[in-house]
């Protein structure tokens, strides 16, 4: 198997709220087309995790690498969080636009397209996620599956190197999380660098090709999804497995 | 010449004689509330913006030390102008530019008239859009900053559009009582409505039936601006339908969706 390039490295990660430490020495590497899982407890920090990785949160210690460079020094913020996509639990739809004028807005402003190839960019996308002809509806007209999958164009058409999903499908009604699953696989299986919090067990088993299971602000467990899944090494992998697998 | 007895004939009589004096009142009037509302918006966008520049901790020092100081300048602004009637800082702020010079005989004073007006309003304002930008759900600026945008472009674009959309009524609140409160202007002799029929009460010494006009006039301009915002309001809130769009080349297939209950 040839060497993957690395995009992402996290190099001892620290994040307290006040005096809570959240996140503790927190390292790892993502590397180009990885699709990689986060699972965990609730409060074990995997949201925060993400949202350092993109700064919606303040690291409050170590070090995120970006193509080797600091992602804090080495990258203007705008350029690096254009390039390290985000989908959100709540979707956070534009809603002062419609669906088009939420793909086209990014594009325009931050990237500095011209309307026409912002559109088309758009529509793509869109059409990529079954979204396109709703283009002109507005996020309150929308059910929640089709809000995400309207976030998940609007990341795209931003072309990003790395995408975050924080519990993409944890907000959504149980028969719309399948609609969102499978654009997610379909993303997967097009080579799309993927960085995923999720309680989907069965979507982290199958599509994911690597699993970290946090707990605590820590990493316990790092590993391909058959070993972490079939024959976990920890004591609290495998009792966190058997509470959220038995269900 | 035979003088009306009656309240109406005066009425007739004063309008007759004096219609052109309102009429001009009644200009600068609007003139000086629109003007002074359209830039004190503007104003309190500005402060808005300016007092949630966020920082991080690879922010430089000096321009941390600086944010600070802003903000102490900026809250001074907003009590100083939100704690004084905005008729003694008419006074304070017209005979102060003369003393120092700034003003002088030929300066209009329907433009020193407006400049007050505009901070004035510009402190409320800069309170209101900031209640504006608190109700707009904390989630929409960070999928702003998620896909790069700088603080003002998801100002510009994401949050204040919301922000301004939540804060109307407010808005058209300050503007009415703009309309209302710039008769205190008279001090400063602007020839706004309430000076303007002050000057035509003193002809004929009938304060009472000019100034029931007066009343008259400026309820319509209130009434008036209060249902053309309400208008702005409902256009604010886009189109209630929208068009699924079967293909993107044959128009007949697409379906005109009319939601029955729509948020917002």
């Amino acid at each position: 198997m040839q060497e993957k390039q690395t995009v992402l490295t996290i190099s001892h990660l620290n994040k307290r709220f006040g005096t809570q430490e959240v996140l503790s020495d927190i390292s790892f590497d993502i590397a180009a087309g990885d699709v990689t899982c986060i699972i965990g407890a609730s409060g074990s920090g995997k949201s925060t995790l993400l949202r350092c990785i993109n700064f919606l949160e303040e690291p409050s210690g170590g070090q995120i690498l970006f193509h080797g460079k600091d992602a804090e020094s080495g990258w203007r913020r705008a350029e690096y969080q254009s390039k390290v996509g985000m989908v959100f639990q709540s979707f956070n739809l534009f809603s002062n636009m419609t669906v088009l004028e939420n793909c086209v807005c990014g594009q325009m402003k931050v990237l500095k397209r011209d309307r026409k190839t912002a559109t088309a960019k758009s529509i793509f996308y869109l059409d990529k996620v079954g979204m396109a002809p709703y283009q002109n509806a507005r996020p309150a007209q929308l059910s929640g599956g089709q809000k995400q999958r309207v976030a998940i164009a609007r990341a795209l058409a931003m072309d990003p190197e790395v995408l975050l999903f924080d519990e993409p499908t944890s907000a959504l009604d149980p028969e719309m999380v399948g609609e969102v699953l499978s654009v997610m696989r379909d993303l997967a299986t097009g080579g799309l660098t993927m960085l995923i919090v999720t309680h989907e067990m069965s979507f982290a088993r199958d599509v994911c090709n690597r699993v970290i299971f946090m707990d605590q602000g820590l990493i316990a467990e790092d590993g391909a999804p058959s070993e972490i899944f079939t024959k976990p090494k920890q004591a609290r992998t495998r009792e966190f497995l058997s509470r959220v697998l038995d269900r | 010449m035979q003088l009306p007895s009656t309240f109406f004939g005066w009425v007739g009589f004063l309008l007759e004689k004096y219609g052109n004096l309102f009429l001009l009142g009644t200009g600068m009037t609007l003139l000086i509330s629109l003007t002074g509302t359209v830039i004190g918006f503007l104003i309190g966008l500005l402060v808005a913006t300016l007092r949630t520049i966020p920082t991080t901790r690879r922010t430089p020092l000096p321009y941390k030390v600086l944010k600070n100081i802003l903000n102490v300048l900026l809250n001074i602004y907003i009590e100083v102008f939100r704690g004084t009637p905005m008729i003694v800082q008419a006074m304070v702020i017209y005979y102060g530019a003369m003393q120092a010079g700034l003003i002088g005989r030929g300066t209009p004073v329907p433009v020193v008239a407006i400049f007050i007006v505009s901070i004035n309003t510009g402190a409320y304002m800069a309170e209101i859009i900031r209640g504006g930008i608190i109700s707009v759900d904390k989630g929409q600026k960070e999928a702003a900053q998620a896909i790069g945008m700088t603080h003002w472009q998801s100002m510009l674009n994401v949050v204040l559009p919301q922000a301004v959309r939540n804060i109307m009524p407010s808005i058209g609140n300050e503007f009415v009582v703009n309309i209302k409160d710039s008769s205190v202007l008279n001090v400063i002799a602007v020839s706004e409505l309430f000076f303007m029929s002050k000057s035509a009460a003193g002809a004929y010494l009938r304060y009472f039936e000019v100034f029931a006009i007066t009343a008259v006039i400026y309820l319509i301009l209130t009434f008036t601006v209060t249902r053309i915002l309400r208008l702005i309001e409902r256009k604010m809130d886009g189109k209630a339908t929208y068009t699924i769009l079967g293909s993107q080349t044959d128009s007949q297939s697409a379906i005109t969706i009319h939601p029955e209950n729509r948020e917002g």
